[in-house]
């Protein structure tokens, strides 16, 4: 892939990263809500593959880092990588490559197929990876048990799978608009 | 988060950049690092009166701003739900010290000027052989980005308005990405042609 496209769209989906912190949110039936920044890790890894996947997560919560209000609700700043929610922002660059590499592996080249391996992935990357870093997060910097944070982190799941499904809804338009694109960066040397 | 810039001039419009970045990063990890409730209530005071010193320039963020405090109320209920409710307050009160701090700045810097202070942060890298140049012009991408999925979305949000009646929410989530995708197909273009890899 042509250094320049590359920077594009890695640049792209650290914009979407942004973009998704500052949609509204959405509320569980129990009341808790859910954001959509776990999405843009999936797409990225779904579109971008592993390397440039993991680039646009890394640029985005650099951004983060750096102060800028990217993330849900306006935070940023390195006091959020502080709070006992920090695990989840750590994974979210490994979420995203797994997701990418998960992507690549799988075979398919129909939209429905790829919409498959989309949704495959991401549950993979985007919620099983980002949990488990979430999870470690939570008993490290929250002080809970490796059983309380399993069990709360439980409660987001519905949503994420939720967001799974959206992903592979995206994924699989995107197969159908834009028909020469190399979903988990396969192809793109 | 461009599109939030106010141009009705305040006072921390006229701090630097560079500056307004330093004491916001600081202070947003020192909300993460107090314990004690009554300090991250006195925090969230000075933070609240900051922000609303900044006057008619808040107004671009009332939305934001709301949806922040009803969500620092769940969380609030369901801390008492889990029978915590002090870590649910202690909880908020960071969330909403370190949102308005963010939003404030946001309000009142251009990307422009934090690009600048960027440039400046990551310049010792280029002693380690980072083309810092590189991460520089993605972050200003990036941020260039941001301001065009707002419009495309905008666009895209009146266009399904006006076939539906409804908003288009997350159905327009599938267009907007394509139409995003070419874009930076085009932006990836003329970058090819300037930097000519």
């Amino acid at each position: 892939m042509k250094s320049s496209r590359s920077l594009a769209l890695v640049s792209l989906f650290a914009a979407l990263m942004a973009v998704l912190g500052l949609i509204p949110k959405i509320d569980l039936p129990l009341g808790v809500p859910i954001t959509l920044q776990t999405l843009g890790v999936m797409l990225a890894g779904c579109m971008l593959g592993p390397k440039r996947g993991l680039q646009a997560i890394v640029l985005f919560l650099g951004a983060v880092a750096l102060g800028l209000p990217l993330l849900s609700g306006g935070r940023g700043g390195f006091g959020v990588f502080l709070a006992p929610s920090a695990g989840y922002l750590i994974g979210m660059p490994f979420g995203a490559f797994v997701t990418g590499w998960v992507m690549s592996r799988l075979p398919g080249a129909a939209p429905q197929h790829i919409a498959v391996n989309a949704f495959i992935a991401s549950s993979l990357g985007g919620l099983l990876t980002v949990h488990a870093f979430g999870v470690a997060g939570l008993v490290k910097l929250a002080s809970l048990t490796w059983t309380q944070a399993f069990f709360g982190t439980l409660v987001f799941v519905p949503g994420d799978l939720i967001k799974c499904a959206l992903c592979a809804m995206v994924v699989h338009t995107v197969a159908r608009g834009v028909p020469d694109w190399h979903f988990g960066g396969r192809a793109l040397k | 988060m461009g599109s939030l810039y106010s141009d009705h001039i305040t006072w921390l419009h006229r701090v630097p950049a560079a500056f307004k970045l330093f004491c916001f990063a600081v202070l947003g990890t020192a909300q993460f690092l107090m314990g004690s409730p009554t300090a991250l209530v006195l925090s969230a005071l000075a933070c609240s009166l900051l922000f609303v010193s900044l006057g008619r320039a808040i107004y671009p963020a009332r939305k934001l701003v709301l949806s922040i405090v009803l969500a620092s109320l769940l969380i609030v209920a369901f801390h008492a739900f889990m029978q915590q409710p002090s870590l649910g307050v202690v909880s908020a009160l960071r969330l909403l010290s370190a949102s308005l701090l963010g939003i404030a700045l946001t309000l009142t810097t251009r990307s422009r000027d934090l690009l600048d202070v960027f440039e400046r942060l990551l310049s010792p890298l280029q002693r380690l052989g980072i083309r810092t140049e590189r991460l520089a012009l993605q972050l200003a991408m990036m941020l260039r980005f941001t301001e065009h999925f707002f419009v495309v979305w905008k666009r895209l949000d009146d266009a399904h308005r006006i076939r539906t009646g409804k908003a288009g929410g997350l159905r327009i989530l599938a267009p907007l990405t394509i139409q995003m995708l070419v874009c930076a197909r085009r932006a990836a273009d003329t970058l090819e042609l300037r930097l000519g890899e």
